[in-house]
């Protein structure tokens, strides 16, 4: 198990060293406007000397050298015009904090919604002509999967806050106006979580191992319990920590819907803006997230499910 | 290895089980009578859909969701386990009085609990036993049925077990509730032959250690004659024959009993076709008028297309659903396949 995860760790960073490489080689390939805020008025002369003085005329080998060790000290360079000369990390600190609390919230609310609906969903499978929680959830999730995100996030805006008497817009300091943009961001997931948990345990109900337990006199909610929904949440766990990760990404939608000052949408404003030193972090971040995600969900699987291991087989059977 | 009590330890009287089916109602088992004896071992026999699966998941209550007794009774301890409804009631029976080893080892253990969950799950159950005492007993059940280093076993999950191994497991766990009546549903059939063997030589000893009533579901009649003290013969959701093991091999009375028989290999003979049923059952969506068997019997006679025949007493341990058992019917002879097994 230790040499496994020695042996992937080291592999991930394989991995996040090659893909930083790769953004920061693309990156430079990038029109140099993009190092200035205001290239337009400043003469050949100034930009060439501006240019070495930020080593952009260095080889790239020198470069990329400069930048990972910059990366190692904690320096993720500074933005050049989405808001000049103010250093990237300062400005994601401003940025995530809010993003990760909204964002975990709303995973947590839609784990808290979604696995007891996909549960009742499942559990209504087990009796006959008694489906009202699995009708429930299948409108729910239809509705949720067939209209347009943008539909319910605005009727939601617009009745939710009229509902609970507050402003449309996000405000730190109001915790009630959080509500909303949580709730929206929940839903989704919500309709995620309780659909392949639904279906999962209905796959469970259906084996023999369940017919066994039943026959052993263990009363149905405990063979639920015990035996079914941990079986099928062990398919669901791969993925939890890639979501966990990613909500420090923010929502797009709902993050411009309510003006929240969160990371949603900051990675489609800086390359609008052609801000290349934040390009390049917000690309390397979202892709150590992937990265780290996928490995933490396989170690998750690991140490849940006694079927998988990396190990030699030892010598059973 | 029979010890006839007077009265059957759990008998069941035309029981009806219906099946709703999209929007049909399958009946699969139709009037079936059975009687159940202390100690001994009964083996249902029948083809695929003949309904003996059937039967005896309604002996435990585990039908189907969309399953439900439509008539008869089961009798079983003074009680009428037709009549529960609740799964309190049926909790009263399940592991405690009846247990089931089912079909496939392979997938009737769950992947994610050790052996050793599985089996105390059943002794925290109906043995009451907690902490060392639980421990001690799951380890002494794994033994039992014939597993070697219990300890390290039981800490073991079901992947890293062979199909005969699986299976021992599964028959640990059933015996681990304390069960008066074992059912076991094909227990041999995913198992490889020289397995089969060793299971059943498992399921006799333990039946022999804790005088075990029990059931054994097959179609393999081999199976039959080396672990049965009884046969009920099912055909269409009917027990057509009910005898010995002796009086159904060698004198069966029942037509369909006549065909089956004749269809084992072991009795045909050397550059002889094979015999085989001709036919299919009948439809169970449908209402069946007379003899189920009739259109497939070559013997039928005309009061089997009209009416279903009763059952006939022919020795106090011998009974059958033909017919040709009525003092009125003609004389008519056995397959010769059959007869010669008489002599």
């Amino acid at each position: 198990m230790t040499r496994y995860i020695v042996k992937r760790l080291t592999a991930a960073i394989i991995t996040l060293l090659i893909i930083i490489s790769v953004v920061f080689i693309l990156v430079r390939q990038m029109p140099i406007e993009g190092y200035f805020d205001n290239f337009d008025k400043l003469d050949a002369s100034v930009i060439r000397a501006r240019l070495v003085q930020m080593g952009l005329t260095d080889p790239l080998p020198t470069q990329l050298k400069r930048f990972l060790l910059n990366l190692l000290r904690g320096d993720l360079g500074t933005s050049s015009r989405y808001s000049v000369g103010v250093p990237i990390g300062r400005i994601l600190l401003t940025k995530i904090p809010i993003s990760l609390q909204l964002g975990l919230s709303s995973m947590a609310l839609s784990l808290l919604m979604g696995v007891p609906l996909g549960v009742a969903m499942a559990r209504s499978q087990t009796r006959y002509k008694a489906r009202f929680w699995d009708a429930i959830g299948t409108v729910f999730i239809v509705f949720i999967n067939a209209v347009p995100a943008a539909v319910y996030h605005i009727y939601l805006q617009a009745f939710g806050s009229r509902a609970l008497n507050t402003s449309m817009l996000f405000s730190r300091e109001q915790p009630l106006t959080w509500v909303l943009p949580i709730v929206s961001m929940s839903l989704g997931s919500t309709a995620y979580y309780a659909m392949w948990l639904r279906r999962y345990m209905v796959d469970e109900l259906n084996k023999d191992y369940v017919a066994l337990a039943q026959a052993k006199g263990v009363t149905n909610q405990k063979v639920l319990a015990r035996h079914v929904f941990r079986n099928a949440f062990v398919p669901m766990i791969q993925y939890l920590p890639t979501s966990l990760l990613y909500t420090i990404s923010g929502s797009i939608y709902v993050e411009s819907l309510y003006s929240i000052p969160g990371m949603g949408g900051l990675l489609v404003d800086v390359i609008r803006r052609q801000d290349n030193p934040m390009v390049q972090i917000l690309v390397i971040i979202y892709s150590c997230i992937g990265v780290v995600g996928l490995l933490l969900g396989d170690m998750l699987m690991v140490a849940i499910d006694p079927r998988i291991s990396f190990a030699k087989k030892a010598g059973a059977r | 290895m029979m010890q006839r009590e007077n009265n059957p330890v759990l008998s069941v009287r035309d029981l009806v089980v219906e099946f709703e089916l999209r929007g049909q109602t399958l009946t699969a088992v139709r009037g079936a009578s059975l009687e159940l004896y202390g100690g001994e071992s009964l083996a249902i026999v029948g083809e695929s859909g003949s309904g003996k699966s059937v039967l005896v998941k309604s002996l435990m209550g585990m039908l189907d969701k969309n399953g439900r007794i439509a008539g008869g009774s089961i009798t079983y301890d003074g009680r009428d386990l037709t009549r529960f409804t609740t799964e309190r009631e049926w909790l009263t029976i399940r592991g405690r009085e009846i247990a089931m080893v089912m079909q496939d080892p392979m997938t009737s253990l769950n992947p994610l609990k050790t052996i050793g969950e599985q089996i105390g799950e059943a002794i925290a159950l109906h043995q009451n036993l907690r902490g060392t005492a639980k421990r001690d007993a799951i380890h002494g059940m794994i033994k039992d049925v014939g597993i070697s280093d219990p300890l390290g076993r039981a800490k073991q999950y079901p992947h890293e077990f062979s199909g005969g191994m699986r299976q021992r497991v599964v028959i640990a766990i059933a015996m681990a509730c304390r069960p008066k009546i074992l059912i076991c549903d094909e227990p041999t059939t995913a198992l490889d032959v020289t397995i089969q063997a060793q299971i059943l030589e498992l399921i006799k000893t333990l039946q022999r250690r804790y005088n075990l009533t029990v059931i054994y579901i097959t179609h393999d009649l081999g199976v039959v004659a080396r672990v049965a003290d009884r046969v009920a013969v099912m055909y269409a959701g009917e027990v057509v024959e009910q005898g010995t093991t002796e009086e159904v091999f060698f004198e069966p009375a029942h037509p369909y009993t006549w065909a089956l028989l004749s269809s084992l290999p072991q009795l045909g003979r050397k550059g002889e076709m094979l015999y085989a049923i001709e036919g299919t059952p009948p439809s169970l969506f449908e209402t069946i008028k007379g003899d189920a068997f009739a259109p497939r019997n070559t013997r039928a006679l005309r009061i089997d297309a009209l009416y279903a025949p009763p059952s006939f007493q022919i020795t106090p341990t011998h009974s059958a659903k033909t017919w040709l058992l009525d003092p009125l019917a003609p004389k008519i002879e056995p397959p010769e396949v059959i007869r010669r097994l008489k002599g």
